[in-house]
């Protein structure tokens, strides 16, 4: 077991699919010579040269097509978006190209383009800079969306989801990449939990928190918080980290929510027409008679994000979370 | 006034509000030549950078190329006014830039087409039935890109720009450049090239533009080859563009040329060329070439109403057919037997896309469900398995909505 | 083989609904070839030219040249597979009088009656928009019910055995009604979709257990009422809130919280109905039963129910309906072992006097006995209680939970009353009804009302209207 940081077990998480397999390359702005802006890729092109670890023109669309090109001639390219506000010019080769090449071909063609996005907010910057655009994406079929919460997670995932024949929308939550944890660097990924599951990260018999991202930790915050004795007694709450937001991993939500009978969705992405709304629909057909209440959603408003003096408003922090637990207990 | 390559002038009826193509640059710019080594009267021009090294068979056989393309194209165009196509788009007037280009391939070398492309997808070797199923739409792509190196049609205009740089990208990577036809590793003939389509309007994408920025810098072995045939549906050239076209490929630091899209063996010699440069390791070339869109945008659309009858009628003297046609003739490489039977093969070609087309099946409703990803997907399935459930709760023969 | 086909105007593609005939290239008796241009048509801007579908000859032109053509109707009759020169294909005279015979008339613009489908204007992409359909395909109906497809795996399933807590299934509604009923979900065996709890599994949990104190008795009878022990001198006694009474609360409060209740009274001399009483008690039809005053009021009531329906009815706040019945099931409150029922006696607007009496009898045996059914204590839908057990004259009774109305009459006692204007000694009686306002408004209450006091006082009435 080592102790790493969520960006590093990232970078050794690389650094590890491009030594197993030299179709592997890396793709995008600054990510060779500096390392990336968050230094992910920091000395992986000293090690694997600049055919591999590519410095890419400044241009999104750009570094999707032609990882495109580059996938259909055997490849598999790892490409990263700087920031997550900056994937709308690359939005056009990823829906309209990347996720249905493999349909239109009828199958005969299969495209294993990860790309790698940081996300989410709580990092004080200034415009673009803090999405959490996932929705867009989860909506589109042909892609596969995931999002590691913590450094053992995005370890194996990236490898994971380089391995995947799909391609892969891969959010790593930038607030988080300082956050160490604890990583097995030499488990076998076969043994991993496969990619396309959830986690129930922390058990509980009340009420059930649904979560994936910067949120988990926030989650698990709350979660403690409330098992203390207060004015309102203390609560059981299960965290559930989906890790996979398409497909979602509908056997593990049903499951818990069965158990506790209450539900509650937590993202930063904006709760209006975000994916909570796709967990809430799915949770209450499918749980109806098991429901004590309904399934509440805690999100970012329906605003663009706010200057970085706001955020923390903007932001579901603890209180928000153990608010909406609250709510769900007022029916 | 409109201005055409060779000083030909035609004036712009006063009752038409439309705008006739110009191109006022091209007599002023001794650099903006057309390389033509066919003249629309069937006349041979020698060029010193392209020697043309195609025999009096090789010839023949483009004859035989254009006709078929061109048959198969109206075919199409009739399958779909019988209600057997939703639309068509024609390449009628630019079989020769497809077929030239084409022909000038090497058999490893990839081809990114548009979605007009059907001549080239003839040259190599995709059976016509296979373009009818995406415009009749039973598929939106039927055949293997592998196969027969040539990519599935892009609809989404200059997409397939950077796919193609991508390719070549890759191509680098694997060794293939820069060598010659002895010293391919791993075997087979000489390294790889790419070749990836485009139009007029194409140009002015933000992707076809970035797709010229990597392969500049990377030093990617791609031939951008522009079909500049003057419209993008009711759009004239100078909507996209202050300059001619080839000269785009100057401002990012690459070779541009432009070629008499109208003249099969110019576009031959000077793809060839283009492609062998290319495999050397010499990266990009941009090649305009200069033809007309003959037909419609496609099917649905109607030029009268943006476009001059007497521009069609000008570019109809122009033809990529009777040029080849009447040089052969006039030059004895081919007699009145030799067209008879080519004639007599395109209708044989002809019949048979009609049939193809006609007895062309529908895919299976759960059809729908297929091919989405590689993995079994928990979500997907189960909207498979209530689907068909609930087709099967309707009485037999009701079964598709209507 | 060949056959007689018919060439429709197609849309070329312009959205056009119609077009010119410009020119004809082919005259009838001419071989045509499939793609073979065979006429000129006007379209939009400009001259489009029409290849022919198939191989043959052609037999007639349908349309002239200068003829404005519907998009869909037919332009030439061609015998489809056909060599020039065959008799039945000829351009001759016969060739028209034979097709005459042959040719089916053109199909209507939307082609439909043909089976063909619906025409689309195309556009620039594609076919164009289809008309989608007006009237539902026919479904598959398995043993009388038509077909859904069940969700195979949105479909909720009970928790597994063992896997921890077994949690009660309900819908939300019914878990707020339980709530408000006092019932605990736990308890209840549930009879809905994968054993989960329905409305009816709560109500009837609830009625069960309905308990309140009082006991039918002919009119003299006292009543026994149960009470509790008093409590010690100076201090309190504290009676737990259980079983039946606790159940009884709960429906009181749904019943008094959910019902807007209006009491209305009516003190009625009903000197001709003992009297009416006491010689049919004395009729062979009603030998060894018992005939109170209870069965007059009964029968008044049932009357008075068949002449305004709506008090015989229900307030559906589910479905937002008012549920009229067709039926009177006449319900007694009856003091019982178990507390306060209120068994019903069904269908009592067809029973005969004689079998009006009988039913309230042995109602109210079995249900002071304790041997009351589920049946008997369930769908009712009108109530009567007598207080005049009690030694009062009247008050504001509390509906049965589903009811619109319940009556009350209190004892018969000798009061001074009006007559022909001077003051006599009558039996009278005070009539109380409540009503839920929702469904009843004053005027058929008062109706009602009028009407049950109008058969008290003169019990021939109960004949004319009967």
């Amino acid at each position: 077991m080592t102790t790493l940081t969520l960006s590093k077990a990232l970078n050794e998480g690389l650094r590890k699919a491009l030594e197993d397999d030299p179709k592997v390359l890396i793709m995008g702005e600054d990510v060779g010579k500096l390392g990336g802006v968050f230094r992910v890729t920091d000395g992986l092109q000293k090690d694997f040269g600049e055919a591999r670890l590519i410095d890419t023109p400044l241009a999104e669309s750009g570094i999707i097509g032609t990882a495109i090109g580059l996938a259909l001639r055997g490849y598999r390219p790892v490409c990263e978006i700087q920031f997550d506000g900056f994937v709308f010019p690359a939005v056009d080769q990823i829906v309209s190209q990347l996720a249905k090449m493999r349909y239109r071909s009828l199958g005969k063609l299969s495209l294993p383009v990860v790309i790698r996005i940081p996300c989410g907010g709580g990092i004080g910057a200034v415009e673009h800079h803090s999405e959490s655009p996932e929705a867009v994406f989860a909506h589109t079929a042909g892609l596969r969306v995931v999002a590691c919460a913590d450094a053992a997670d995005a370890f194996t995932m990236i490898r994971q989801a380089i391995r995947s024949d799909d391609p892969v929308i891969f959010f790593e939550p930038k607030r988080r990449y300082w956050d160490k944890g604890e990583v097995d660097t030499a488990a076998d990924l076969a043994s991993a939990l496969p990619m396309d599951r959830a986690r129930v990260v922390l058990e509980g018999t009340d009420v059930t928190l649904l979560t994936y991202g910067p949120l988990v930790r926030t989650s698990l915050e709350a979660a403690l918080a409330a098992r203390e004795d207060g004015p309102g007694n203390g609560r059981s709450i299960e965290v559930v980290d989906l890790r996979s937001l398409s497909p979602l991993d509908t056997e593990t939500i049903f499951a818990s929510v069965r158990r506790t009978g209450r539900c509650v969705v937590a993202h930063e992405a904006p709760v209006y027409a975000g994916l909570g709304a796709e967990i809430a629909a799915r949770v209450t057909e499918a749980c109806f008679y098991h429901l004590e209440a309904p399934v509440l959603r805690v999100g970012g408003f329906a605003t663009p994000y706010p200057p970085s003096r706001l955020e923390e408003h903007y932001l579901p922090d603890l209180d928000r979370i153990l608010d909406a637990v609250d709510r769900t207990f007022g029916y | 006034m409109t201005v055409e390559p060779g000083g030909a002038t035609t004036a712009a009826p006063a009752s038409q509000p439309s705008q006739p193509t110009q191109l006022t640059q091209q007599a002023a710019d001794p650099s903006s030549e057309l390389i033509q080594l066919l003249t629309p009267e069937g006349e041979r021009i020698d060029h010193p950078d392209y020697p043309v090294d195609l025999t009096a068979a090789d010839i023949r056989d483009l004859y035989r190329d254009l006709v078929l393309v061109r048959r198969i194209d109206t075919e199409a165009i009739a399958l779909q006014r019988q209600g057997e196509l939703g639309i068509w788009a024609s390449l009628l007037g630019q079989e020769a830039a497809q077929i030239g280009s084409g022909r000038a391939l090497s058999p490893q070398d990839m081809v990114f087409p548009t979605y007009r492309e059907h001549g080239v997808a003839w040259c190599r070797g995709i059976d016509p039935v296979k373009l009818l199923e995406l415009y009749r739409g039973v598929s939106h792509g039927g055949w293997a890109p592998e196969e027969h190196k040539f990519h599935l049609y892009t609809i989404v205009i200059g997409a397939q720009t950077l796919h193609a740089t991508g390719y070549a990208m890759g191509i680098q990577r694997d060794g293939a450049v820069g060598l010659d036809d002895e010293g391919r590793e791993g075997g087979g003939g000489g390294g790889e090239a790419v070749i990836v389509y485009f139009g007029d309007g194409a140009t002015s994408q933000g992707d076809v533009n970035e797709s010229f920025v990597w392969a500049s810098v990377f030093n990617a072995p791609v031939v951008f080859f522009c079909q500049n045939n003057q419209w993008a549906i009711s759009e004239p050239l100078e909507k996209q563009s202050r300059i001619p076209l080839y000269q785009r490929a100057r401002g990012f630091g690459f070779p541009g040329l432009r070629v008499d899209g109208n003249d099969v063996l110019a576009c031959y010699a000077v793809t060839k060329k283009a492609l062998a440069a290319a495999r050397e390791g010499q990266g990009p070339t941009l090649i305009e070439a200069f033809t007309y869109r003959m037909g419609a945008h496609t099917t649905t659309d109607d030029p009268t109403r943006y476009r001059l009858a007497a521009e069609l009628e000008m570019w109809k003297l122009k033809d990529p057919i009777e040029r080849v046609r009447v040089y052969l003739a006039r030059t004895g490489q081919a007699d009145p037997d030799f067209f008879a039977a080519i004639d007599e093969e395109a209708k044989k070609v002809g019949a048979g896309v009609r049939e193809a087309c006609r007895t062309m099946p529908d895919p299976p409703p759960l059809a729908i469900f297929d091919n989405v990803y590689t993995q079994p997907n928990a979500i997907l399935q189960a909207e498979r398995d209530q689907y068909a459930a609930y087709l099967d709760t309707f009485e037999a023969g009701e079964g598709a909505p209507r | 083989m060949t056959e007689l086909k018919q060439f429709r105007l197609p849309d070329v593609g312009e959205g056009l609904t119609e077009a010119e005939i410009v020119t004809w290239h082919v005259k009838p008796g001419d071989l045509v070839e499939d793609g073979q241009v065979i006429v000129d048509i006007e379209a939009a801007k400009g001259v489009v030219e029409l290849p022919s579908p198939w191989d043959g000859v052609v037999t007639r032109l349908l349309a002239e040249e200068g003829q404005t053509v519907d998009v869909g109707a037919p332009i030439i009759a061609i015998q489809v597979g056909a060599a020039a020169g065959e008799p039945a294909a000829s351009g001759s005279a016969q060739a028209d009088n034979a097709e005459r015979a042959v040719v089916t008339p053109p199909a209507p613009a939307d082609q439909s009656a043909s089976g063909e489908p619906p025409q689309r204007q195309a556009v620039l992409v594609g076919y164009g928009v289809k008309a989608s359909a007006t009237t539902r395909r026919a479904r598959k109906v398995t043993a009388g019910r038509t077909e859904t497809a069940e969700v195979p795996t949105l479909q909720d399933t009970p928790a597994e055995p063992g896997t921890g807590t077994a949690r009660a299934l309900a819908k939300p509604p019914v878990r707020k009604l339980a709530k408000d009923l006092g019932i605990s979900l736990a308890e209840l065996t549930g009879s809905g979709p994968d054993g989960s709890i329905t409305r009816d599994d709560v109500h009837r949990a609830a009625s069960d257990t309905t308990a309140r104190s009082a006991e039918i008795v002919n009119g003299n009878g006292a009543a026994a009422a149960t009470s509790p022990a008093a409590p010690s001198r100076g201090g309190e006694t504290r009676i737990p809130v259980r079983g039946v009474r606790k159940h009884m609360a709960a429906a009181m409060v749904a019943s008094a919280f959910t019902a807007p209740h209006v009491t209305e009274f009516l003190q009625v001399d009903v000197t001709e109905t003992m009297a009416a009483l006491r010689r049919v008690r004395d009729l062979p039809e009603f030998s060894g039963l018992r005939v109170s005053p209870l069965l007059f009021v009964a029968r008044a009531l049932v009357v008075a129910a068949g002449r305004h329906p709506l008090i015989n009815s229900s307030w559906d706040e589910a479905a937002q309906e008012i549920v009229v019945k067709g039926y009177v099931n006449l319900g007694i409150a009856v003091a019982s072992d178990r507390g306060l029922l209120v068994p019903n006696v069904k269908d009592a607007g067809r029973l005969s006097l004689p079998e009006l009496a009988r039913g309230l009898q042995d109602l109210a045996e079995t249900a002071r006995s304790g041997k009351a059914t589920p049946a008997d204590l369930s769908g009712g839908t009108i109530t009567i209680t007598n207080v005049g057990v009690f030694g009062v004259d009247g008050g504001t009774p509390i509906l049965t939970p589903g009811e619109a109305a319940i009556l009350a009459f209190g004892q018969v006692r000798d009061v001074p009353w009006v007559v022909d204007g001077q003051l006599a000694v009558r039996a009278a009686c005070t009539l109380s009804l409540s009503f839920d306002h929702r469904v009843v408004d004053g005027e058929l209450g008062s109706a009602v009302l009028r009407d049950v006091g109008a058969m008290l006082s003169d019990p021939v009435r109960m004949l004319a209207w009967s």
